[in-house]
C-alpha cells in the first residue's frame, strides 16, 4: 500500500452491545463476509482471543481489525472495526475506543430487548457523536420480538429517527445489510493530511521485544518509521520503529495517514509510557493541542490477594508485573499480614476487573490465592486539616482524629420488568440507595435511576438482582464522586488479637448486623483448640459483638493394636500435615479452608 | 539352640454372624461352613511355612481375633490351637488370648479352648444395656454375658478381659455408670475400656452423616471417660494403657508387644506382621487367602519398611499410650541421641500446655494429656 489511503472511503466503527446479545459472532460474520479472514482461519469469536475472553463471552481488551468491502455502489471500502470492551469496569477504554470511531453498531437481542448497558453505551457513543446503526440480532430465535424491541429502541434518546436492522449473525441474515449501512450512514473521517501529527492511543499492549505496541487511529496527518513523535501528556519523545494495521493479525505497512487504524512500536519500555487516551504528535512540529480526553484512570475497587503457599509470593510478584505490563489499571503495593504471610493490596477498576486479574494470576500462572473482602477507596477528612486515602480498613485512623469521612457514590441505572420492581427497590433501600427517576421503556419493562455508596455493590449484590428478578433484570452504573457518610470501622478480634484482614469499614446502621454475622461464622469456621477463644467484634474497642469456640476437650484414638498401627500413624500425618498448613491469628491456628471461607464472609 | 527371639501370634478369624454397625475391621458375616473348613487348613499351611523359616522364635503370647474367633465352633478352634503347638515353640508361660462374643460361647466351648491351652478369654461385652446392643447390631444380651463369663469361669479361666464401650448414641452417664459398676463387680483381671469411634464407611457412618443418629459431644464423652477413670482405681484397677485397666499383674502381655513396638507374627487373612523394622498385611480376601497357600505361596499384599523417623514416632506415640510413658534411657539406647534434641521444642510446648510430663526417667502423658492424646502425638510426627 504505498499510496496514501483516501480518507472519504475509510469507516472507522465499534459495536456495542450488551454482553452476550452476539457482538463478536456479528464481528465475526463480516469478517468472514467481507473476506478479511480465509475460511480455514476462521474460528467462533476470532476477535476473542484470550482463554478467559472466549470462557465468559466477553471483550477485555480492545482489538481492531481492517477489513476490505467491495460496496454494492462498486465501490471499495477501509473498514476499521474497532471490538471494544463490553464491561462497565472498563468503560473508560470503551470511551477511548469510541473516539478512534465515526459510528458504532448497536446490537440489541431480539428476545431480550434492551438492557441497562445498552443505553449507557448509547451514551456514550452520542457524547462522541457518533452515528448509531441499532441492529436487531437473533431474530431466528422462537422468542424473539424485533418489535417490541424495535419500539424499545426507539424509546431510547437519540435513537427514535434511526433506521433500524434486523439480522441473524448465526445464519448470516442482514448482514450484507449492515455492511450498506456502515457505508451509507457513518461519515468517513474528515481529519487533515497536511495539518501536523495528531493520533489518539485508543489501547496498547506490551510486547518482550518491541516494548509497548500501540494502538493509534490517525486525527490528522500522517506518520512512519523514522518519524520523530512526541507522547502530549508527559512530552516524552521517541523515534518510530514500525507502523501497520490489523490484518486482524499485525502487518507491517509504510505509513499510517489520516483517517486510518493501526499500530506503532518506538521503544516504548513500559506500558505506562503509552496512556491509553494520550495523544501522539510529531516531535519537530508538535500540534497545538492534545486530543480530548485524555484522564487517568483511578483504581476504585480495592482487595488483598496472598498466595495460599507462602512460597508462591515470589511468583505471585512477576505475575503481577507481566499483567500490568498490558493492563496499566492494576496497581498493587507488598503488604504483609501476621495471619496470612506475604501478599499485594492491589487496585482495579471494578468488580470484573479484579475477577479476571484473579481468575488470570490462577489459570496462567497457577498460583492459588487467597482474596481479601473487596473494599473501595475512602477519602477520610482529620481533624487537622489533613485529606487521607485510604484503600484498606486496617489502615483507617483512630476515631477521635477523624473529623469525617467520604467514599465514591454511584449512579446505577437498572432496567428489569416490572413486576421485580417491588424486590428490586427493597434491596436497593437496603443497600442505602436513593431513588432518583424511574421511567417505563415498554409498558412492562422499567427504568430505574439510584445513587448509592459503590461499597453497597461491593458484596452479593448482582447476584441478588439476578435473584430477585429472575436473571431478567441488568444494570449499569458510573462513579459521580465522593460524599459524605457515616462510616465506622469495626475491628474483629480472635483471641483478643485484632485480625488486619478482616476489619472492615461500613454504615454505623449496618455495623452490628454485619459483626453478628461475621463472629458467628467465624465460631463455626475456627476448629476448637486447647484453650478457649473469644471472638469479638469492636467498634472503638467497645465490642459490639461476640461469641466464643469452646476448648477442646477430647481428641484420642480409642485404641490401637498390632493391626492399626500403620493405619494410625498415617492418619496422624494426615492431620499433621493439614496443620503445617494453618494458618495462625495468634495462637489459634487455623485450617486453611476455614480461612478462605471467612474472607469470603459478605 | 542360638539366640532365640521372643514373639507374640495374632490369628485372625475374619468370620461373625452378624456384623456390627460401627465395625470397619475386616470381617465377613457368614454361614458358609466348606469356606470356614478350607479357611482353617489355610491358616494351618501358613503356620507351616512360617514355622519351617522361623526356627529361632519363641511365642510368648497367642491371641485369637476376630472378626469373631467364636463364629467357629470349640473344636475347629480346638485344631487350630494345637497346630499352633505343633509348629511353634511356646513358652509354657505364654498368655493364650481367645477373643469371644458372649452370644458365641457357652460351657462346653469353654472347656474345649481350656483343654486346648487358651488361659486368657476377652469378653465382647460392650454393654449390659439390651436395648442399645440391639441397635448397635450385637448378637448378645447382657444376661449370654452373664452366662459366658460364668461359663468361663467354670471351665478354668483365670483370666478375663471385658470390653466395654462408651459414647454410644443416647448412651445416658447413668446408664454407663450402671455397666461399668456390674463389670466391676464381676472382678475381670482385665477391662478394656474404648470409646466408640465412628468409621465413615460403616452403617453407623452413613447413619450419622444422614443425620439419622447423633452421637454425643465429645465433652460429654470426656465425662465419662474420665469418671471411668477414676471409678476402676477405686478398685485397684491399674489404667495402664489409655483405653486399658488391669488388676495387678494382669496386663495383657500381648498387647503389650505392641505398645513396645516388639516383634510378632499376624496369620490369618488381613492380618499384619511386624518384624525387624518391617510391617507386612496379608490380603483381606478370604478366598484369595486360601488360595495362595493352597499353591504354597506366603499371602502377603504389602509391606512397609519404616525410616527411622517413623520408628521413633511410632515409639513414642505407642510408648506414651502406655500410661507409664516413655523411658528416656530406652530412647536414647534405642537411637542413640536424647529424644529433646529432635523433639525439645514440642515437649516444651506441651509441658506447658499441660498435656504432657516428666519424671527423672519418663515422659508420660497428664490426665489432660491422656484426653488430648491426639494433639500430643501430632507434635512427634516428622
Amino acid at each position: 500500500m504505498t499510496e496514501i489511503t483516501k480518507a472519504a472511503n475509510i469507516r472507522n466503527f465499534s459495536i456495542i452491545a450488551h454482553i452476550d446479545h452476539g457482538k463478536s459472532t456479528i464481528a465475526d460474520r463480516i469478517l468472514e463476509l467481507t473476506e478479511t479472514i480465509s475460511q480455514r482461519e476462521i474460528r467462533e469469536q476470532v476477535l476473542d482471543d484470550m482463554d478467559l475472553e472466549r470462557e465468559k463471552g466477553i471483550t477485555i481488551k480492545s482489538k481492531p481489525v481492517r477489513l476490505l468491502y467491495k460496496a454494492l455502489n462498486g465501490k471499495q471500502y477501509i473498514f476499521n472495526l474497532i471490538d471494544t470492551p463490553g464491561h462497565v469496569d472498563f468503560s473508560y477504554e470503551v470511551s477511548r475506543s469510541l473516539a478512534a470511531c465515526e459510528g458504532a453498531l448497536m446490537v440489541v437481542d431480539a428476545a431480550q430487548g434492551v438492557q441497562a448497558q445498552t443505553i449507557s453505551n448509547v451514551q456514550m457513543a452520542l457524547e462522541h457523536k457518533l452515528s448509531i446503526i441499532p441492529v436487531i440480532n437473533k431474530i431466528d430465535l422462537s422468542t424473539a420480538d424485533p418489535e417490541k424491541v424495535s419500539k424499545e429502541i426507539k424509546k431510547i434518546n437519540g435513537l427514535s429517527e434511526s433506521p433500524i436492522l434486523m439480522a441473524s449473525a448465526r445464519d448470516g441474515t442482514g448482514i450484507r445489510e449492515v455492511l450498506e449501512a456502515i457505508v451509507k450512514y457513518i461519515p468517513p473521517p474528515d481529519g487533515k493530511l497536511e495539518k501536523p501529527l495528531q493520533a489518539l492511543i485508543f489501547d496498547s499492549v506490551y510486547n518482550p521485544y518491541q516494548g509497548s505496541v500501540v494502538y493509534i487511529r490517525i486525527v490528522n496527518g500522517v506518520v512512519k518509521p523514522g518519524s520523530k513523535i512526541q507522547t502530549m501528556s508527559n512530552k516524552n519523545n521517541y523515534e518510530v520503529n514500525e507502523v501497520g494495521i490489523f490484518m486482524p493479525k499485525r502487518k507491517k505497512v509504510e505509513q499510517l495517514s489520516v483517517g486510518e487504524v493501526g499500530y506503532l512500536t518506538a521503544g516504548f519500555k513500559d506500558i505506562t509510557l503509552t496512556k491509553v487516551g494520550d495523544t501522539i504528535t510529531n516531535s519537530e512540529q508538535p500540534a497545538d493541542r492534545q486530543l480530548p480526553g485524555y484522564k487517568k484512570v483511578i483504581p476504585m475497587v480495592f482487595c488483598s490477594f496472598y498466595p495460599v503457599e507462602n512460597d508462591d509470593y515470589p511468583d505471585l510478584k512477576y505475575a503481577l508485573e507481566k499483567l500490568s505490563l498490558n493492563d496499566s489499571a492494576i496497581s498493587y503495593i507488598p503488604e504483609n499480614s501476621p495471619a496470612l504471610g506475604f501478599g499485594f493490596r492491589c487496585g482495579f477498576l471494578g468488580l470484573l476487573h479484579m475477577e479476571i486479574i484473579q481468575e488470570r494470576l490462577e489459570r496462567e500462572y497457577q498460583i492459588q490465592l487467597i482474596a481479601t473482602t473487596p473494599s473501595v477507596l475512602y477519602r477520610v477528612y482529620l481533624k487537622n486539616k489533613q485529606i487521607i486515602e485510604i484503600d484498606n480498613p486496617s489502615s483507617l485512623p483512630e476515631a477521635a482524629l477523624i473529623d469525617y469521612i467520604e467514599e465514591p457514590f454511584i449512579e446505577l441505572t437498572l432496567i428489569t420488568p416490572s413486576q421485580f420492581l417491588g424486590g428490586i427497590m427493597e434491596l436497593l433501600q437496603d443497600r442505602r440507595g436513593v431513588f432518583k427517576n424511574m421511567e417505563y421503556l415498554d409498558k412492562d419493562i422499567a427504568r430505574l435511576l439510584y445513587h448509592l455508596p459503590l461499597n453497597e455493590i461491593m458484596l452479593d449484590f448482582y447476584d441478588r438482582i439476578k435473584s430477585i428478578s429472575k436473571g431478567y433484570a441488568s444494570i449499569d452504573y458510573h462513579i459521580m464522586g465522593y460524599q459524605e457518610s457515616a462510616l465506622i470501622k469495626v475491628d474483629v478480634l480472635v483471641n483478643q488479637e485484632v485480625v488486619d484482614n478482616l476489619s472492615f469499614i461500613t454504615h454505623k446502621d449496618k455495623a452490628y448486623e454485619r459483626a453478628r454475622k461475621i463472629v458467628d461464622n467465624l465460631k463455626t469456621a475456627i476448629p476448637r483448640q486447647l484453650f478457649e477463644v473469644p471472638i469479638q467484634a469492636s467498634v472503638n474497642r467497645k465490642i459490639i459483638a461476640r461469641s466464643t469456640v469452646r476448648a477442646l476437650k477430647k481428641n484420642v484414638i480409642a485404641k490401637c493394636y498390632g493391626g492399626d498401627i500403620s493405619r494410625k500413624r498415617k492418619l496422624l500425618e494426615k492431620q499433621k500435615a493439614g496443620k503445617k498448613r494453618m494458618k495462625r491469628i495468634g495462637k489459634v491456628e487455623i485450617p486453611q479452608e476455614a480461612f478462605m471461607s471467612i474472607l469470603k464472609i459478605d | 539352640m542360638n539366640h532365640v527371639l521372643n514373639i507374640g501370634l495374632y490369628l485372625h478369624i475374619p468370620f461373625c454372624f452378624k456384623k456390627c454397625i460401627y465395625c470397619d475391621f475386616f470381617s465377613i458375616a457368614t454361614s458358609d461352613e466348606q469356606l470356614k473348613k478350607r479357611y482353617i487348613s489355610a491358616i494351618i499351611k501358613e503356620m507351616e511355612l512360617h514355622g519351617k523359616k522361623n526356627q529361632e522364635v519363641e511365642l510368648t503370647s497367642i491371641y485369637l481375633g476376630g472378626g469373631t474367633p467364636t463364629a467357629l465352633s470349640g473344636l475347629q478352634l480346638q485344631e487350630i490351637l494345637r497346630a499352633c503347638f505343633l509348629k511353634f515353640p511356646i513358652d509354657e508361660m505364654a498368655e493364650i488370648t481367645v477373643e469371644a462374643n458372649p452370644g458365641t460361647i457357652d460351657l462346653g466351648k469353654c472347656k474345649l479352648l481350656f483343654q486346648a491351652g487358651a488361659n486368657r478369654l476377652s469378653l465382647g461385652v460392650q454393654s449390659f444395656d439390651d436395648e442399645m446392643l440391639r441397635k448397635l447390631g450385637r448378637i448378645h444380651t447382657k444376661e449370654d454375658s452373664l452366662a459366658a463369663y460364668h461359663s468361663a469361669r467354670e471351665a478354668g479361666f483365670k483370666n478375663i478381659n471385658i470390653d466395654i464401650m462408651f459414647g454410644l448414641p443416647g448412651q445416658s452417664k447413668i446408664g454407663f455408670k450402671e455397666t461399668l459398676t456390674e463389670v466391676i463387680q464381676l472382678k475381670p483381671e482385665h477391662i478394656s475400656l474404648y470409646a466408640l469411634s465412628l468409621e465413615p464407611e460403616t452403617p453407623l457412618g452413613h447413619l450419622v452423616a444422614a443425620g439419622k443418629i447423633k452421637l454425643p459431644s465429645d465433652d460429654f464423652t470426656n465425662k465419662l471417660f474420665l469418671e471411668a477413670i477414676t471409678l476402676l482405681g477405686e478398685r485397684n484397677y491399674e489404667h495402664y494403657e489409655i483405653s486399658n485397666f488391669a488388676l495387678p499383674g494382669k496386663r495383657s502381655i500381648h498387647n503389650q508387644l505392641y505398645w513396645n513396638c516388639q516383634p510378632y507374627l499376624g496369620l490369618g487373612a488381613g492380618a499384619t506382621s511386624f518384624m525387624s523394622n518391617k510391617r507386612y498385611r496379608n490380603y483381606q480376601d478370604p478366598e484369595l487367602y486360601i488360595e495362595l497357600l493352597n499353591f504354597g505361596i506366603l499371602p502377603i499384599e504389602c509391606q512397609e519398611i519404616l525410616s527411622s523417623s517413623e520408628k521413633m514416632s511410632e515409639k513414642i506415640i505407642l510408648k506414651l499410650r502406655m500410661m507409664e510413658g516413655l523411658a528416656k534411657a530406652e530412647f536414647r539406647g534405642l537411637f542413640g541421641t536424647p529424644i529433646e534434641h529432635f523433639f525439645g521444642k514440642p515437649i516444651q510446648e506441651l509441658k506447658e500446655q499441660g498435656l504432657l510430663a516428666e519424671s527423672k526417667t519418663h515422659y508420660y502423658l497428664t490426665k489432660r494429656g491422656i484426653s488430648l492424646a491426639n494433639n500430643v502425638f501430632l507434635e512427634f510426627l516428622d
